[in-house]
């Protein structure tokens, strides 16, 4: 069974007295280690997809099925549970918390796991280590570049082992070779198997990717698998840049 | 999410805010510092009230008071002989829940010792007045039996009189030496000890030096008589009460037949909690030596003390009142501080929340964070409310000065801790109903 089934789901939102379908009947399903990108222009419904992927809104009908368990009428606790184990998230404007410092950050999905400290200090180091911001441990996002800011964001997304994470948007705050930089550790995430989702309207990232599903109108229009572009890079990318 | 993680979290909010954390906690740190104020003014009260009581002889104590006889035995007041001895004698044996029995003469008298002379209250007393009145001797001994037996003319003296009598010589002994109670020359034989309220003691010991002055103004009987209930102690005369018959007593009478009237009766109930029994075996008693006549009520402290309760929880409620409006107002503080800040992160709690934060953590973490606040708040309260005591021992005209309590500190600090809590309660559940969605996308 594939990791996330979605079968016939729609969102509608009502505003006034006027119904909008932010998704009008979407059917998909995306297989474990799969690296892909949702396209589309603004109000095509995919940050809305993205947010029902991603457990943070339940459809209006439909059904939604992510590793394994179904999750279109999970109550609001059940989608917090999903989010933290299953989950995780990369924002365009990464949403660290300014007063903590990088290892804090990390560490938090895992405060609200109940883990224990000692365990999350392990692997919270070993995902600073995985997005090789070590020598930054106690900085605090102010002090940080936006690149270095993106990847302790990517750190705290993969620190719980999530079956699968989003990423808004991941590249739309920073310059063109620093984003660069953070698609190829996306790359090197999805290489060493994990499921990575990315959101943007920018056709030139999504090009790059194994599978790509372009949305249209609550709909999608088209869903691309490019299976040669999973090997190289297009885009040949310096050391000093990777190394940010 | 653990608790140790929120207090953690609260702490950071405060202390990256600090000014307008501290503004925060100012409605606390009043609130708290005055319901702490309150409480120590109203145990002031409460302890100078049942000193007052204390000093005077404490509940036990009661007085054969004098009443007109009611309606039907008017005609035959006549046969009743009043007081007398009489009383104190059959109380002695009939009375057998009543533990102490002083009969009492009592005259103003000008006492003279050289070219002085006080205007002062005479005691005639068996030895059972000194009990009766908590006096102790200090130096020489007390009134005896041998004494009453012998019509001795010998007197105890309080400090405050020898300090009038003798005032060339402070802290003299005068045992043996003669004084003159309205002429007739008695021998000092004992003199009692000086004593001195908790609230003079506590000013002195905290070495206030006006105090000092004032309580050696005292010693010589000229100042704050209106609020010393000592000072009566410290100036009294006592004679034996067989003394006070012969020598002042025995021609009063309009026509120069003795007067065997006691000017005062008190007896000491042995056991308070059979308090109305004893009345009404003095009762019985009394009617006996008085035949039936009931020319005599009882002047007891019941409602000295019920009066004190009263008066103390007026004053508690009134002023916890006042102190409960500005820790309402400073809760209020809390609840509008910690709506503009969760405002102010409405993102930081939609990221706590996209990364599997549940509503009810978001909840804990407001709510320990106002927690935080107010129990800082109490804390620093609870140091201005020491140093506002302080000051109030310091100025306090009256006995009743503050008294902290620990009880009272627990009650004020629980409440600051209690109203941080509950203020945190609405910003909490507003956070925490957050849409997640929403709140990413804020700002």
């Amino acid at each position: 069974m594939a990791l996330v089934e979605i079968n016939d789901i729609r969102k509608i939102y009502r505003v006034g007295d006027q119904e909008i379908a932010a998704l009008d009947g979407v059917t998909l399903s995306i297989e474990s280690g799969e690296f892909l990108a949702i396209i589309g222009p603004s109000g095509s419904g995919k940050s809305t997809l993205m947010h029902l992927l991603g457990c943070l809104d339940t459809p209006t009908s439909g059904r939604l099925v992510i590793d394994g368990v179904d999750v279109s009428r999970a109550s609001n606790n059940e989608l917090s549970a999903m989010r933290n184990a299953k989950i995780g998230f990369v924002f365009q404007s990464f949403n660290l918390l300014p007063k903590f410092d990088v290892f804090r950050n990390v560490e938090l999905p895992m405060v609200y796991a109940g883990v224990s400290s000692k365990v999350r200090r392990e692997r919270a180091m070993e995902a600073i280590e995985r997005v090789g911001l070590m020598n930054r441990l106690h900085n605090t996002p102010l002090q940080l570049s936006g690149g270095q800011c993106q990847r302790v964001a990517i750190a705290r997304a993969i620190v719980n082992n999530p079956k699968i994470v989003f990423a808004d948007e991941p590249t739309g705050n920073l310059d063109s070779h620093t984003g660069e930089a953070i698609l190829n550790l996306f790359r090197e995430l999805a290489e060493s198997g994990r499921t990575i989702v990315i959101v943007t309207h920018d056709n030139t990232i999504a090009a790059r990717l194994p599978r790509r599903i372009e949305m249209c109108d609550g709909r999608i229009r088209d869903d691309v698998e490019a299976p040669t572009s999973n090997t190289t890079p297009l885009v040949a990318v310096p050391k000093e840049v990777t190394a940010l | 999410m653990n608790f140790w993680f929120g207090l953690l979290i609260g702490l950071k909010e405060i202390s990256s805010h600090k000014f307008r954390s501290f503004l925060t906690m100012l409605g606390i740190i009043l609130g708290v510092s005055s319901l702490l104020s309150m409480f120590a003014l109203t145990e002031g009260l409460a302890r100078g009230m049942k000193e007052m009581l204390y000093t005077s002889g404490g509940m036990e104590r009661v007085e054969v008071a004098l009443k007109d006889p009611s309606e039907q035995f008017q005609e035959l007041a006549f046969l009743s002989p009043g007081r007398t001895m009489e009383d104190a004698n059959a109380l002695r044996k009939g009375a057998p829940l009543v533990d102490l029995v002083s009969p009492e003469l009592s005259m103003g008298m000008a006492v003279t010792r050289s070219n002085k002379t006080l205007r002062i209250g005479v005691t005639g007393g068996e030895p059972e007045v000194l009990e009766m009145g908590r006096l102790k001797i200090e130096f020489g001994r007390p009134i005896t039996r041998t004494d009453l037996d012998r019509v001795s003319r010998v007197v105890v003296i309080g400090p405050s009189v020898v300090d009038e009598l003798w005032p060339e010589r402070p802290g003299y002994i005068p045992l043996g030496e003669v004084i003159r109670l309205n002429g007739i020359p008695y021998q000092v034989v004992g003199v009692l000890e000086y004593e001195e309220s908790s609230f003079s003691k506590r000013r002195r010991e905290a070495g206030l030096d006006a105090a000092r002055a004032a309580q050696q103004m005292k010693r010589l009987g000229k100042v704050d008589k209106k609020y010393d209930p000592l000072v009566g102690k410290n100036r009294a005369i006592i004679i034996p009460i067989t003394t006070m018959f012969y020598d002042f007593r025995s021609a009063s009478n309009p026509d120069l037949s003795p007067n065997r009237k006691l000017d005062r009766l008190c007896f000491r109930v042995a056991d308070l909690a059979l308090f109305e029994e004893t009345i009404n075996q003095v009762r019985t008693v009394l009617d006996r030596t008085h035949r039936g006549i009931d020319d005599f009520g009882f002047d007891t402290r019941e409602e000295w003390a019920d009066a004190i309760e009263r008066n103390v929880s007026n004053s508690r409620t009134t002023g916890g009142l006042i102190a409960g409006i500005s820790l309402l107002v400073g809760g209020i503080g809390i609840t509008n501080i910690m709506l503009a800040s969760i405002t102010e992160r409405i993102r930081e709690i939609g990221v706590r929340r996209a990364i599997g934060a549940r509503q009810r953590d978001i909840f804990i973490q407001i709510v320990v964070e106002s927690g935080v606040i107010g129990f800082i708040g109490g804390i620093l309260g609870l140091v201005v409310a020491l140093g506002l005591v302080r000051i109030l021992v310091m100025l306090s005209p009256a006995q009743n000065t503050a008294v902290i309590t620990f009880p009272a500190v627990l009650i004020s600090f629980g409440f600051a801790v209690g109203i941080g809590v509950i203020s945190g309660l609405y910003p909490a559940w507003k956070a925490s109903t957050l849409d997640p969605i929403e709140a990413l996308r804020y700002g």
